[in-house]
Protein backbone atom coordinates (compact mmCIF):
# COMPACT_ATOMS: atom_id res chain seq x y z
CA UNK A 1 0.00 0.00 0.00
CA UNK A 2 1.08 3.54 -0.71
CA UNK A 3 -0.25 6.53 1.20
CA UNK A 4 0.63 10.18 1.68
CA UNK A 5 0.23 12.73 4.43
CA UNK A 6 0.81 16.47 4.16
CA UNK A 7 2.24 18.34 7.13
CA UNK A 8 1.75 22.09 7.10
CA UNK A 9 3.80 24.22 9.50
CA UNK A 10 1.62 26.21 11.88
CA UNK A 11 3.10 29.64 12.62
CA UNK A 12 3.96 29.98 16.29
CA UNK A 13 3.30 26.32 17.06
CA UNK A 14 6.05 24.06 18.41
CA UNK A 15 7.42 21.75 15.74
CA UNK A 16 6.74 18.74 17.93
CA UNK A 17 3.01 19.42 17.67
CA UNK A 18 3.22 17.77 14.25
CA UNK A 19 4.36 14.48 15.81
CA UNK A 20 1.03 12.93 16.89
CA UNK A 21 -0.30 13.11 13.32
CA UNK A 22 2.84 11.47 11.97
CA UNK A 23 2.74 8.70 14.57
CA UNK A 24 -0.96 8.07 13.85
CA UNK A 25 -0.26 7.94 10.10
CA UNK A 26 2.53 5.39 10.59
CA UNK A 27 0.46 3.27 12.99
CA UNK A 28 -2.44 3.17 10.55
CA UNK A 29 -0.23 2.02 7.67
CA UNK A 30 1.46 -0.48 9.96
CA UNK A 31 -1.82 -2.01 10.98
CA UNK A 32 -3.22 -2.22 7.44
CA UNK A 33 -0.05 -3.79 6.02
CA UNK A 34 0.95 -5.78 9.11
CA UNK A 35 4.39 -4.25 9.67
CA UNK A 36 6.78 -5.82 12.17
CA UNK A 37 7.09 -3.81 15.41
CA UNK A 38 10.71 -2.84 14.71
CA UNK A 39 9.70 -1.46 11.32
CA UNK A 40 7.11 0.77 13.00
CA UNK A 41 9.69 2.07 15.50
CA UNK A 42 12.34 2.71 12.83
CA UNK A 43 9.88 4.47 10.52
CA UNK A 44 8.69 6.68 13.35
CA UNK A 45 12.24 7.55 14.37
CA UNK A 46 13.34 8.39 10.84
CA UNK A 47 10.27 10.57 10.26
CA UNK A 48 10.53 12.34 13.61
CA UNK A 49 14.20 13.22 13.14
CA UNK A 50 13.81 14.43 9.56
CA UNK A 51 10.60 16.37 9.96
CA UNK A 52 11.49 18.07 13.24
CA UNK A 53 14.83 18.97 11.67
CA UNK A 54 13.07 20.62 8.76
CA UNK A 55 10.54 22.39 10.98
CA UNK A 56 12.97 23.64 13.64
CA UNK A 57 16.16 24.68 11.92
CA UNK A 58 15.13 27.96 10.43
CA UNK A 59 14.33 26.39 7.13
CA UNK A 60 10.67 27.17 7.41
CA UNK A 61 11.02 30.36 5.39
CA UNK A 62 8.96 29.74 2.30
CA UNK A 63 8.03 26.29 3.57
CA UNK A 64 4.39 25.61 2.79
CA UNK A 65 4.23 21.91 3.27
CA UNK A 66 6.03 18.63 3.73
CA UNK A 67 4.59 15.67 1.88
CA UNK A 68 5.29 12.29 3.46
CA UNK A 69 4.71 9.18 1.34
CA UNK A 70 5.03 5.67 2.73
CA UNK A 71 5.04 2.58 0.55
CA UNK A 72 5.04 -0.89 2.11
CA UNK A 73 7.44 -3.44 0.67
CA UNK A 74 8.85 -6.83 1.64
CA UNK A 75 9.76 -6.34 5.35
CA UNK A 76 10.52 -2.74 4.49
CA UNK A 77 8.94 0.63 3.86
CA UNK A 78 10.04 3.23 1.34
CA UNK A 79 9.75 6.73 2.77
CA UNK A 80 9.64 9.76 0.48
CA UNK A 81 9.70 13.32 1.80
CA UNK A 82 9.17 16.33 -0.41
CA UNK A 83 9.24 19.86 0.98
CA UNK A 84 9.36 23.32 -0.54
CA UNK A 85 11.57 24.92 2.13
CA UNK A 86 15.14 26.13 1.65
CA UNK A 87 17.46 23.65 -0.09
CA UNK A 88 18.96 21.28 2.46
CA UNK A 89 20.61 17.92 1.84
CA UNK A 90 20.20 15.93 5.08
CA UNK A 91 22.73 13.38 3.81
CA UNK A 92 25.63 15.80 3.37
CA UNK A 93 24.89 19.33 4.58
CA UNK A 94 25.41 18.59 8.25
CA UNK A 95 28.52 16.71 9.44
CA UNK A 96 28.06 13.61 11.57
CA UNK A 97 28.85 14.15 15.25
CA UNK A 98 31.91 12.54 16.84
CA UNK A 99 30.28 9.66 18.72
CA UNK A 100 33.55 8.81 20.46
CA UNK A 101 33.90 11.97 22.55
CA UNK A 102 33.87 11.60 26.34
CA UNK A 103 30.70 12.37 28.28
CA UNK A 104 31.40 15.96 29.27
CA UNK A 105 32.37 16.92 25.71
CA UNK A 106 29.37 15.36 24.00
CA UNK A 107 26.60 17.50 22.60
CA UNK A 108 23.44 16.42 20.90
CA UNK A 109 23.86 18.42 17.68
CA UNK A 110 23.60 16.38 14.51
CA UNK A 111 22.68 13.18 16.32
CA UNK A 112 19.18 12.97 14.84
CA UNK A 113 20.40 13.01 11.24
CA UNK A 114 23.21 10.64 12.18
CA UNK A 115 20.60 8.17 13.45
CA UNK A 116 18.69 8.47 10.17
CA UNK A 117 21.76 8.03 7.97
CA UNK A 118 22.85 4.96 9.90
CA UNK A 119 19.48 3.32 10.33
CA UNK A 120 18.00 3.88 6.86
CA UNK A 121 19.11 2.31 3.58
CA UNK A 122 19.19 3.46 -0.04
CA UNK A 123 19.18 7.15 0.87
CA UNK A 124 18.82 9.51 -2.06
CA UNK A 125 18.48 13.28 -2.08
CA UNK A 126 17.91 15.73 -4.88
CA UNK A 127 16.81 19.33 -5.15
CA UNK A 128 14.47 19.68 -8.11
CA UNK A 129 11.60 21.97 -9.11
CA UNK A 130 12.47 24.17 -6.13
CA UNK A 131 11.85 21.33 -3.70
CA UNK A 132 13.83 18.96 -1.50
CA UNK A 133 13.21 15.33 -2.43
CA UNK A 134 14.46 12.65 -0.06
CA UNK A 135 13.88 8.93 -0.47
CA UNK A 136 15.04 6.24 1.93
CA UNK A 137 14.15 2.74 3.03
CA UNK A 138 13.48 1.50 6.55
CA UNK A 139 13.94 -2.23 6.89
CA UNK A 140 12.83 -4.72 9.52
CA UNK A 141 15.22 -7.05 11.34
CA UNK A 142 18.56 -5.61 10.26
CA UNK B 1 5.63 12.26 32.48
CA UNK B 2 4.96 9.71 35.22
CA UNK B 3 7.97 7.90 36.63
CA UNK B 4 7.89 5.00 39.04
CA UNK B 5 10.62 5.27 41.61
CA UNK B 6 12.09 3.29 44.48
CA UNK B 7 14.82 4.27 46.90
CA UNK B 8 16.81 1.71 48.82
CA UNK B 9 19.80 2.62 50.98
CA UNK B 10 20.91 5.51 48.79
CA UNK B 11 20.20 3.73 45.49
CA UNK B 12 17.66 5.70 43.48
CA UNK B 13 15.96 3.53 40.85
CA UNK B 14 13.88 5.54 38.37
CA UNK B 15 11.58 3.72 36.00
CA UNK B 16 9.99 5.75 33.16
CA UNK B 17 7.48 4.18 30.80
CA UNK B 18 6.17 4.85 27.32
CA UNK B 19 7.80 6.69 24.46
CA UNK B 20 10.20 9.62 24.66
CA UNK B 21 10.02 11.86 21.61
CA UNK B 22 10.19 15.54 20.73
CA UNK B 23 6.71 16.15 22.09
CA UNK B 24 7.39 15.04 25.68
CA UNK B 25 11.16 15.26 26.10
CA UNK B 26 11.01 18.56 28.04
CA UNK B 27 8.50 16.96 30.40
CA UNK B 28 10.74 13.87 30.66
CA UNK B 29 13.68 16.08 31.60
CA UNK B 30 11.71 17.93 34.26
CA UNK B 31 10.38 14.69 35.78
CA UNK B 32 13.83 13.10 35.90
CA UNK B 33 15.45 16.10 37.55
CA UNK B 34 12.61 16.19 40.11
CA UNK B 35 13.24 12.52 40.89
CA UNK B 36 16.83 13.19 41.97
CA UNK B 37 17.84 13.93 45.53
CA UNK B 38 21.03 15.20 47.11
CA UNK B 39 21.01 12.02 49.22
CA UNK B 40 21.38 9.70 46.23
CA UNK B 41 24.55 7.63 46.41
CA UNK B 42 23.87 6.25 42.95
CA UNK B 43 21.15 6.49 40.30
CA UNK B 44 19.86 3.70 38.07
CA UNK B 45 17.47 4.46 35.22
CA UNK B 46 15.50 1.31 34.43
CA UNK B 47 14.53 1.79 30.77
CA UNK B 48 12.64 -1.51 30.46
CA UNK B 49 9.34 0.33 29.95
CA UNK B 50 10.63 2.55 27.13
CA UNK B 51 10.34 1.18 23.59
CA UNK B 52 10.99 4.39 21.65
CA UNK B 53 13.54 7.13 22.12
CA UNK B 54 14.52 9.76 19.56
CA UNK B 55 17.40 12.25 19.65
CA UNK B 56 15.20 14.55 21.73
CA UNK B 57 15.12 11.88 24.45
CA UNK B 58 18.84 11.15 24.07
CA UNK B 59 19.49 14.84 24.76
CA UNK B 60 17.72 14.48 28.11
CA UNK B 61 19.75 11.37 29.01
CA UNK B 62 22.95 13.21 28.07
CA UNK B 63 22.04 16.16 30.30
CA UNK B 64 21.18 13.80 33.17
CA UNK B 65 24.42 11.83 32.77
CA UNK B 66 26.48 15.04 32.64
CA UNK B 67 24.69 16.44 35.68
CA UNK B 68 25.30 13.29 37.76
CA UNK B 69 28.88 12.97 36.55
CA UNK B 70 29.44 16.58 37.65
CA UNK B 71 28.22 15.53 41.14
CA UNK B 72 30.35 12.37 41.05
CA UNK B 73 27.17 10.32 41.50
CA UNK B 74 27.46 6.88 39.83
CA UNK B 75 24.81 6.51 37.13
CA UNK B 76 23.73 3.64 34.90
CA UNK B 77 20.84 2.60 32.72
CA UNK B 78 19.52 -0.94 32.47
CA UNK B 79 17.06 -3.23 30.67
CA UNK B 80 17.18 -1.51 27.27
CA UNK B 81 14.65 -2.74 24.70
CA UNK B 82 16.28 -3.86 21.44
CA UNK B 83 15.05 -0.70 19.69
CA UNK B 84 16.52 1.56 22.37
CA UNK B 85 19.76 -0.44 22.45
CA UNK B 86 20.12 0.12 18.70
CA UNK B 87 19.75 3.90 19.15
CA UNK B 88 22.29 3.80 22.01
CA UNK B 89 24.84 1.96 19.87
CA UNK B 90 24.44 4.19 16.79
CA UNK B 91 24.79 7.35 18.85
CA UNK B 92 27.73 5.99 20.87
CA UNK B 93 25.77 6.48 24.11
CA UNK B 94 26.82 3.00 25.25
CA UNK B 95 30.35 4.42 25.48
CA UNK B 96 29.45 7.37 27.70
CA UNK B 97 26.66 5.87 29.83
CA UNK B 98 27.08 2.60 31.73
CA UNK B 99 24.55 0.04 30.48
CA UNK B 100 23.53 -3.12 32.36
CA UNK B 101 21.37 -5.94 31.02
CA UNK B 102 19.11 -6.12 34.06
CA UNK B 103 18.25 -4.09 37.15
CA UNK B 104 19.75 -6.80 39.38
CA UNK B 105 23.07 -6.57 37.55
CA UNK B 106 23.02 -2.79 37.83
CA UNK B 107 22.30 -2.96 41.58
CA UNK B 108 25.06 -5.52 42.10
CA UNK B 109 27.75 -3.85 40.00
CA UNK B 110 27.24 -0.08 39.81
CA UNK B 111 29.71 1.63 42.10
Amino acid sequence: MRRSLIITPVPGAAAAEALPRIVAFVEEMAELDDWAPDLVLRSNLILEELILNTLTHGRTSGLCDIEITLESGENAVTITLVDDGAAFDPLNDEPSPDTNLPLQERSIGGLGLHLVRTMAEDLQYKHADGKNHLTLVARSGV
Amino acid sequence: MELAQERDAGTNVIRPAGRVDGSNSADFHESLMAALSGDDNRVILDMGGIDYISSAGLRVLLLLAQHLSGNSTPFAVCSLAASVDEVFRISGFNQIITVFGTLDEAKAQLA
